[in-house]
């Protein structure tokens, strides 16, 4: 699902992440863990297209993020959710309105639009929240929208950076098994963290990333 | 490409101007001011060109005659000029009649001439020509063609007038296209920053409609179609204020060097397409560049 081979990436002098090689199967659950600076961030961006390696290749489903063209890559960019750590939301947006928007970009029809939100709200435990605005509700909430527009796609990956940064542990547990929700209906999911909460106790495969390289 | 993409652009434009309405008042307001000028320009132009073919079409000749011409010298030289083309002798002032209309022009100042034995003026032929084009007849050659015959003392038409607004019109249409430059680019400055303007308003929004996929155009053809509407709407504006101002000053006639009257006519059907066009193509561009600018920024 996701290949990267030997991946550097330089901000003038400072390295960002040297010699990055990588492999996540489909369906696969992964933490990427490390101190703040470690790289996490800049790892899902690369993944995510938003910034493009210094050096060497990554592969989503096999495409070539470094030859990818424009016209390509928002394709692509919709079958891959990104939760972001400032949630990224529109406070003069409504939830439903919020969540509305990965699918309008599609160009879906109203109807489907006004279904797959109310389906996906449900899930996230939001649906008596949908006429509400972001700055009404709790982080936890907010968070739990930002989920619902990343996942309402049906997407391969989701990306998710430092989902729970905020939250206090109780809620980082319903994130949390909200994100096995969706990894058990085979979407790929990779998790930039450096909560011990969401480590703690787990059976999923944790890389960790130091000073930009990996250490484990 | 699908019609509900369209309905959302639309939305999407009409809700952009609605959430900066006062920006866009403004906006449109100072667009349709520059465009109101640009057309009461054309509107002149058209006029004053109109004219101008109106005479050139329809000019006149005055052929004094020798004093002491016989009566069929006259003749032949009446029967000359009605073989011109487009020609027709509109009157024949005698000597007497002459001194008659002279002596009514000056009315109270008439004793001017009472010291005056002889009477000075030469009888003349009045000629008009109808519809006659510029490569049927050319003045200059009937006027060197009459003044060769005998008892022909000098021919006078309208061309010193001709030829002033012709070069008075090359200046005009330079002036013009001038003045349309200067507009264009002034038009376009504002429709650029109004669109900058509600684009940035907008930056998180375009922000994170491209993180969740959305393609450049995607995010584009809402703010193509505002410039465009702000491009309609200041075109209308300016032609409906346009068409008040002229309707409501009414001049229907106008005296120009205390030359020939002429009527005053509205811009013609495709002068009024023309300009709507124009504006319009104003809007696109101007939102063209605001949009292009941001884009490169983005990226």
């Amino acid at each position: 699902m996701i290949q990267i081979f030997h991946v550097a990436k330089r901000f003038g002098s400072n390295i960002a992440l040297d010699d990055i090689n990588l492999k996540f199967q489909k369906g696969e659950f992964v933490f990427i863990t490390g101190p703040s600076g470690a790289g996490k961030t800049t790892l899902l961006r690369l993944v995510f297209g938003a910034e493009r390696p210094t050096e060497g290749q990554i592969l989503i489903n096999g495409i070539n993020l470094n030859r990818i063209n424009k016209s390509r890559l928002d394709p692509l960019r919709r079958k891959i959710g990104f939760i972001f750590q400032d949630f990224k939301l529109l406070l003069r947006k409504t939830v439903s309105q919020n969540v509305a928007i990965a699918l309008e970009v599609n160009g879906e029809r109203p109807s489907v639009i006004r279904k797959k939100t109310r389906q996906v709200l449900r899930a996230v435990g939001l649906a008596n929240k949908e006429h509400a605005y972001p700055l009404q509700l709790s982080g936890g909430e907010q968070q739990r929208i930002a989920i619902a527009r990343a996942i309402i796609n049906d997407p391969l990956i989701l990306l998710a950076d430092e989902p729970t940064g905020n939250l206090d542990p109780e809620i980082t547990r319903e994130i949390l098994l909200l994100f096995r929700t969706i990894n058990l209906k085979g979407t790929t999911v990779v998790i930039a963290t450096h909560s011990k909460e969401l480590l703690k106790d787990t059976d999923q495969r944790v890389i960790l990333l130091n000073k930009g390289r990996i250490i484990s | 490409m699908k019609l509900r993409i369209w309905i959302y652009y639309f939305k999407n434009a009409i809700l952009n101007i609605l959430s900066n309405r006062w920006v866009h008042f403004i906006s449109i307001g100072t667009i349709s001011i520059s465009l109101l000028l640009f057309g009461a320009f054309i509107l002149f132009f058209v006029n004053v060109n109109n004219w101008m073919v109106e005479w050139g079409q329809s000019l006149s000749m005055s052929v004094y005659l020798k004093d002491g011409i016989e009566q069929d010298e006259r003749e032949e030289i009446a029967s000359i000029i009605k073989g011109l083309p487009g020609a027709e002798i509109t009157a024949y002032i005698s000597k007497k009649q002459a001194e008659a209309d002279l002596i009514a022009a000056l009315g109270e100042q008439a004793g001017l001439l009472e010291g005056i034995t002889s009477n000075p003026l030469p009888a003349s032929y009045e000629i008009a020509f109808k519809n006659v084009k510029n490569d049927q007849a050319d003045p200059q050659d009937i006027k060197v063609l009459l003044e060769q015959l005998e008892g022909v003392d000098e021919v006078q038409y309208s061309e010193q007038w001709l030829e002033r607004f012709e070069d008075l019109l090359y200046i005009l249409k330079l002036g013009g296209l001038i003045v349309a430059g200067l507009f264009s680019v002034a038009v376009l400055f504002i429709i650029t920053n109004t669109i900058k303007l509600t684009i940035y308003s907008r930056r998180e929004e375009i922000e994170i409609f491209k993180l969740v996929g959305a393609t450049d155009w995607f995010v584009k053809m809402p703010f193509l179609i505002e410039g465009a509407i702000q491009g309609i709407l200041s075109g209308f504006i300016a032609l409906i204020v346009l068409f008040l101002v002229y309707s409501l000053f009414s001049l229907k006639t106008v005296h120009i060097f205390g030359l020939p009257v002429m009527d005053v006519v509205f811009l013609p059907y495709n002068y009024v397409v023309l300009l709507f066009l124009f504006s319009l193509l104003l809007g696109l561009t101007g939102s063209f560049i605001a949009v292009g600018r941001f884009f490169r920024v983005l990226s």
